[in-house]
């Protein structure tokens, strides 16, 4: 078993891919090719990390979609992080319907992964997150990003 | 060859002849006791019946000599001559004459006074009788009075083969006492020749009668000193025994009454002559064990010098490795353990001598890695620099001996450029693209076009060098000394970060990404342009520029560092807008302390640049 483990289900024109793990150099996405299909539903709440070899393949793989429509949904931090940074990583077609963003109470130590929905959390210009993020203890929690770099996807 | 101890060799052969040896002395020892034994038991049984044998004739031929004497007896006792005296008839003499197995015959009478008178005789010859008593005569009278006590007593005359038989018929007044010499001639014969073993007939006080013709003394009773000698009184009729004669000899004796009178046949066997088969069969055996001894060495040699050449090829092979000859073959032909280890160890020294080929090219690939370290640090800078109205202060450590990540300034007119970028990966691979890249920009930096127009033409030469195997991302700014306007251009590369003094303490909120433009890695795209956005600089501005190896540090616990730490950590070295220089060893003081010397998971390249117009202004 590879580091990443895909989960594919195909529904007529539709195709739902649910990934999980590392990507890296080590990936071969040939075997999970994305032609054919109109509509495709990535699913990357697994996705652990992504290094600059994993980006090379990605960027490959998605190059390879015909589909018209691409979301792209649970985005983690990785990814968001490569959204914002690497240009081409979320394909023209592409878009983000939900993704994670950290949270953190310092003097609590806690941590927590707050999942922003299109519509809600945020719209295509703008992002309203929610006015008060609380821990499991009624800790309030701050943002853990630089919000001009991460949501940075959102203006493009 | 420097051995210790005795040779295996010789071990083993000294294994395979002593087990056998010392199996074959202890079958020996055992085999010879229960022989010796059962040949002691033959020895009795065998003389034994001898004896008995020996007995039962002479018993038969003594009564044979009493019966042909009885019609003598009565004719002495029924005939009385003109005296009135008792006497033997003419008759009687006739039946004498005629007896061949009596010689002389004497009567005896005792008379009241208690003495012994002769009343008549018979002789074959005259004078016969007394000549054959000889120097009997003086004990004649004892025993004569041990025939009235006892009825009968034999003995020998001692010359020759006649014996003295005195027998008592009747009693009281009518009691009379027959002297008789009869002869024995085969069997004192048979006790004077025996051969295999030596015969005495004896009386039951050891007195003999006939003897082996070498015996000598009167009495077995010194010479041999049977038990029932030594004890008069013991009651037996066969017996047998082991003793030793008087000259040390061991005998192996047994003995059998005769039942005539109190005679005893005794038969003796030296206990040496009766085992000397035992002595011929432990001959034929130690003759035997030699032999197979001999066969079992020869075979042993044979046997352990197919083993021990094997080994000794281990050995000298072994050798030759521990002096560094890994090109060594052992040929041995067995199909046993040892071939296994010599097997084994042909792969084992084959495995070896690959391994050192491969330590000997890794230790070459590392010189040449050493070298291309050496010659990769000539693509970066100063680490610390004042250029064109900026302090410029950097680090680069890579996580192998070569990096990727390349970082770089220049000054070309007004305009200070900086440049950082990152290629795919790192090691070798990475750091040959980073070279393709420092030999553009140096080309680039001379056509003196923008950061966009110098991105694009990075772009064309990672394309060419990579072919799209390798790429980088990269970040290129330009600082005008003049308008102190920062103009710049991304290929996908972490945004630096601006952090302003006029915006008040330093928070997270205050750091400004560099984000406003952006485009697609070096080497993706050969066509790609790419955008420039500008941003003014005031005074005590700085910009943090760096690759994403930052927060991939990890703690000797392998902890990431994080994004949040180098956020904190880049926000703490520049709280007070120090110097570049300061600031850079304040980052470098924290991330090292989480690191503590732990292997870098990627390259770890920064740089900070600081508008030095307030300095200046000042």
């Amino acid at each position: 078993m590879g580091k990443l483990e895909i989960k594919t289900e195909k529904n007529g024109d539709k195709l739902n891919l649910t990934l999980v793990g590392t990507i890296d150099e080590d990936i071969d996405f040939n075997q999970h090719s994305l032609s054919g299909v109109k509509e495709i539903d990535l699913h990357l709440s697994g996705v652990k990390s992504i290094n600059s070899c994993g980006i090379r393949e990605w960027i490959k793989w998605m190059g390879g979609s015909s589909a018209e429509v691409l979301r792209w949904h649970d985005c983690p931090k990785p990814i968001v992080d490569q959204i914002n940074m690497v240009d081409g990583f979320l394909p023209s077609t592409g878009k983000v319907l939900s993704f994670f963003v950290p949270y953190y109470n310092d003097d609590a130590g806690s941590e927590k992964s707050v999942l922003f929905r299109y519509g809600t959390e945020f719209t295509d210009s703008e992002v309203k997150p929610p006015e008060t993020v609380k821990d499991e203890d009624g800790n309030e929690m701050e943002m853990d990003v630089i919000e001009s770099k991460y949501f940075k996807f959102i203006k493009k | 060859m420097n051995r210790r101890g005795l040779s295996l060799r010789y071990k083993i052969l000294f294994l395979l002849t002593a087990i056998p040896a010392v199996a074959l002395a202890a079958y020996l020892v055992l085999a010879m006791r229960v022989f010796e034994s059962d040949k002691i038991a033959y020895v009795f049984d065998a003389t034994s019946n001898m004896s008995g044998t020996l007995a039962s004739q002479i018993k038969t031929q003594l009564n044979s000599v009493l019966i042909g004497a009885k019609p003598l007896f009565q004719d002495y006792l029924s005939n009385t001559n003109e005296q009135g005296r008792r006497s033997f008839s003419a008759r009687g003499e006739e039946l004498f004459q005629e007896d061949s197995q009596i010689d002389a015959i004497v009567v005896y009478r005792r008379e009241s006074n208690g003495e012994i008178q002769t009343r008549a005789a018979l002789e074959k010859t005259p004078g016969l009788y007394l000549e054959a008593l000889g120097s009997s005569q003086a004990t004649l009278a004892q025993e004569i009075n041990e025939a009235i006590r006892s009825g009968r007593s034999i003995r020998s005359l001692g010359k020759d083969d006649r014996v003295l038989i005195t027998e008592r018929v009747g009693s009281d007044s009518r009691m009379a006492i027959f002297a008789i010499i009869t002869r024995l001639s085969e069997t004192a014969e048979m006790f004077r020749t025996s051969i295999s073993q030596r015969l005495y007939l004896i009386d039951q006080t050891g007195t003999v009668i006939f003897a082996p013709r070498e015996f000598q003394d009167a009495n077995l009773k010194v010479a041999v000193p049977l038990s029932f000698l030594k004890d008069p009184s013991k009651k037996f009729v066969q017996g047998a025994e082991t003793i030793t004669d008087d000259k040390g000899e061991v005998l192996l004796a047994s003995y059998s009454k005769v039942g005539f009178g109190d005679l005893v046949v005794v038969s003796t066997v030296a206990r040496e002559k009766a085992l000397s088969a035992v002595g011929i069969l432990l001959r034929k055996s130690l003759i035997f064990f030699v032999i197979l001894l001999c066969s079992v060495v020869i075979v042993s040699l044979l046997a352990s010098g197919r083993l021990t050449n094997a080994l000794s090829s281990l050995f000298v092979a072994t050798k030759k490795v521990s002096e560094g000859d890994f090109n060594v073959h052992v040929d041995v032909k067995s199909q046993d353990e040892v071939g296994a280890l010599a097997d084994n160890f042909n792969l084992m020294a084959a495995e070896v001598s690959r391994l050192l080929d491969q330590t000997a090219e890794k230790a070459r690939m590392e010189s040449e890695l050493q070298t291309a370290k050496t010659v990769q640090e000539t693509l970066f800078p100063e680490s610390h620099s004042h250029l064109g109205g900026l302090e410029i202060s950097g680090f680069y450590e890579p996580a192998s001996e070569c990096g990727g990540d390349w970082w770089h300034y220049c000054q070309v007119g007004d305009q200070t450029f900086l440049w950082i970028g990152d290629a795919t990966g790192h090691g070798a691979p990475a750091a040959l693209i980073t070279s393709a890249a420092k030999s553009a920009s140096a080309i680039i930096e001379n056509m003196q076009v923008g950061p966009a127009a110098a991105l694009a033409l990075l772009n064309k030469s990672i394309c060419a060098v990579s072919k799209g195997r390798l790429m980088m991302t990269f970040f290129i700014a330009s600082f005008d000394q003049k308008t102190k306007v920062l103009t710049y251009a991304n290929a996908s590369h972490e945004a630096p970060f601006l952090m302003k003094p006029s915006a008040g303490p330093l928070k997270k909120k205050s750091l400004l990404p560099l984000n406003e433009v952006g485009g697609p890695r070096l080497g993706q795209d050969r066509e790609t342009v790419y955008e420039e956005a500008k941003v003014q600089l005031e005074p005590g501005d700085m910009v943090f520029f760096y690759t994403d190896g930052i927060p991939d540090i990890r703690s000797p616990e392998n902890e990431e560092w994080g994004e949040r730490q180098f956020v904190k950590a880049m926000i703490e070295a520049h709280q007070d807008f120090p110097t570049a220089e300061s600031s850079v060893a304040r980052f470098v003081e924290t991330f090292q302390a989480f690191r503590q010397g732990s292997q870098l998971v990627d390259d770890v390249t920064f740089f900070v640049v600081k508008n030095q117009d307030s300095e200046a202004g000042s």
